[in-house]
């Protein structure tokens, strides 16, 4: 279980490139995929299940190579979670929305219910059914759009700044859907502009820096680079944390922890 | 994306106030129409090629690019008066008559885009007492058609990453099809519009009947000439058409 990308370029027509040269791989993990805007970061994630072909270069999903197949093959293996979630919605019902993944491969009636429910459920929409997905809050669109991904049941989970602009109890509970994901056995990929999602979830980061990858390691290696130089900033916890001695904690209870000790 | 005709270059036609050119073109449409006959009709079109080349610098390949388009409209046209009329090559004839009449409108339609800004243009209609809100509304239509067209994409892009594919069925099934695509779209376009409206309002939109301009026309001495000649034009193809009663046949 892989997705690999081998020296992958792509220019946009007319433009200059997006990427440059990026050798990237994963399998079951948390990787967050962070940068300012315009490094290249959303480009990336499209190559992930054939949106965007590589200019050159290939991107490799469990064996299958993303020139050779289309978007809706690959999507049974990757699912892509946009940053809009109204971008998507166009049923009558929450139950019809959810299964128009399901529907487009041609799975059997019962297997659609049954996965509906499912999808459901993991994002604590159960009950939701007959309503339409425009009356759901800003919350609860994000993770009726995750639960249309998740019913299609790919092995990786792109969410693309799954967490902007939701309030505090929202964004909590994507954050708590994708742990559970992760400990279901999906590889899951998040771009975030926001580091203590970073630091809370991931356990591996991508730094992408004017189309080319300047970082890739674990999530404490990546807080402790000059990240200044990319636009980029700690977290208060981390900042405090080192400057009093403490090193790298994920969260304040840590960091309470090793403060007392 | 083809949303803006206009082609920057230095001409007669460019130069010329935008309400000279509205008047020139509303002049050229009644010129055609006075006339039918394939002895008229036919080198009125390669005449009005042949003028927008000389006073707009349009080049004949550039004038061929937008009326390619047009080109099953012509046949169509040809083929079917070739069926109706007797004899039939008289027929073929008129056909391609009123092709090109056809054709020659698209020509000066473009021709008016192609050297007139849309800020000229719509400066023009409203010096022409056309309210400013239509204007403004003009603007904005298209303004929003690459927005709206990179929105549709994107759309697309999300649909296709839920299995949905466009190139699959017959027709029926893919105009179905199309409202995964239509409803996000139709509704992200309502939010955006509603948005639009807040911030032009907000901006002080409307708060005064009478407004200024930044940027304004003027009518110059040319434009005068310009418009002097376009009225002689008329007069004199008035007077070839009923004064000698050339350019019109009786088809029936």
């Amino acid at each position: 279980m892989m997705i690999q990308v081998k020296n992958l370029w792509h220019i946009y027509e007319g433009r200059k490139e997006a990427l440059r040269g990026v050798n990237f791989e994963m399998g079951r993990e948390i990787v967050a995929l962070v940068g300012p805007n315009g490094s290249g970061k959303t480009t990336l994630a499209k190559h992930l299940n054939g949106l965007l072909k590589p200019t050159r270069g290939d991107v490799i999903i469990d064996g299958m190579n993303t020139k050779e197949h289309s978007v809706a093959e690959l999507s049974k293996l990757v699912g892509y979670v946009f940053q809009n979630p109204e971008h998507m919605f166009f049923e009558e019902s929450i139950f019809k929305e959810v299964a128009f993944g399901p529907k487009n491969l041609g799975l059997s009636p019962e297997e659609i219910e049954e996965r509906v429910k499912w999808a459901l459920k993991k994002v604590n929409l159960k009950g939701y059914e007959e309503r339409t997905p425009y009356s759901l809050s800003g919350g609860e669109k994000q993770r009726l759009a995750i639960a249309c991904v998740l019913s299609m049941k790919p092995k990786y989970l792109i969410l693309d700044e799954p967490t902007t602009g939701l309030d505090e109890r929202s964004a909590e509970s994507v954050k708590e859907i994708i742990k559970s994901l992760y400990e279901e056995g999906h590889g899951i990929l998040f771009i975030t502009h926001e580091m203590d999602l970073v630091l809370e979830l991931a356990q591996r980061v991508v730094l992408l820096y004017k189309g080319e990858k300047v970082f890739d390691g674990p999530t404490d290696e990546f807080f402790s680079i000059e990240l200044r130089n990319y636009g980029l900033d700690k977290p208060e916890l981390l900042r405090i944390s080192f400057s009093i001695g403490t090193g790298f904690v994920r969260n304040v209870e840590e960091f309470i922890g090793r403060f007392l000790r | 994306m083809m949303y803006n005709f206009y082609i920057k270059r230095d001409s007669i036609l460019h130069s010329l106030d935008p309400r000279v050119k509205l008047t020139g073109t509303a002049a050229a449409v009644i010129i055609l129409l006075l006339f039918n006959s394939p002895e008229v009709l036919i080198p009125l079109f390669f005449l009005t090629m042949l003028l927008i080349y000389l006073l707009g610098k349009i080049t004949l390949r550039e004038q061929y690019r937008v009326l390619r388009p047009l080109f099953p409209i012509l046949i169509i046209t040809i083929v079917v008066w070739a069926f109706v009329y007797d004899p039939w090559y008289r027929g073929a004839l008129i056909g391609v008559a009123y092709g090109l009449r056809l054709l020659t409108f698209g020509l000066i339609a473009f021709a008016l885009l192609m050297t007139t800004t849309q800020r000229d243009l719509i400066l023009g209609f409203i010096k022409l007492k056309m309210p400013y809100e239509y204007g403004l509304t003009m603007t904005i239509a298209l303004r929003y058609i690459p927005t709206l067209y990179m929105l549709a994409l994107n759309i697309m892009d999300a649909q296709k990453a839920r299995g949905w594919e466009m190139e699959k069925g017959n027709i029926f099934v893919r105009i179905k099809k199309m409202s995964a695509v239509l409803v996000p779209l139709l509704i992200a376009s309502i939010k955006t519009a509603h948005e639009l409206s807040i911030a032009l309002e907000s901006r002080g939109f409307g708060a005064r009947r009478k407004r200024t301009f930044l940027h304004t026309i003027e009518m110059k001495k040319r434009d005068y000439i310009a418009l002097f000649l376009t009225g002689i034009t008329i007069g004199i193809a008035l007077y070839v058409r009923y004064g000698l009663g050339f350019g019109h046949i009786k088809l029936y």
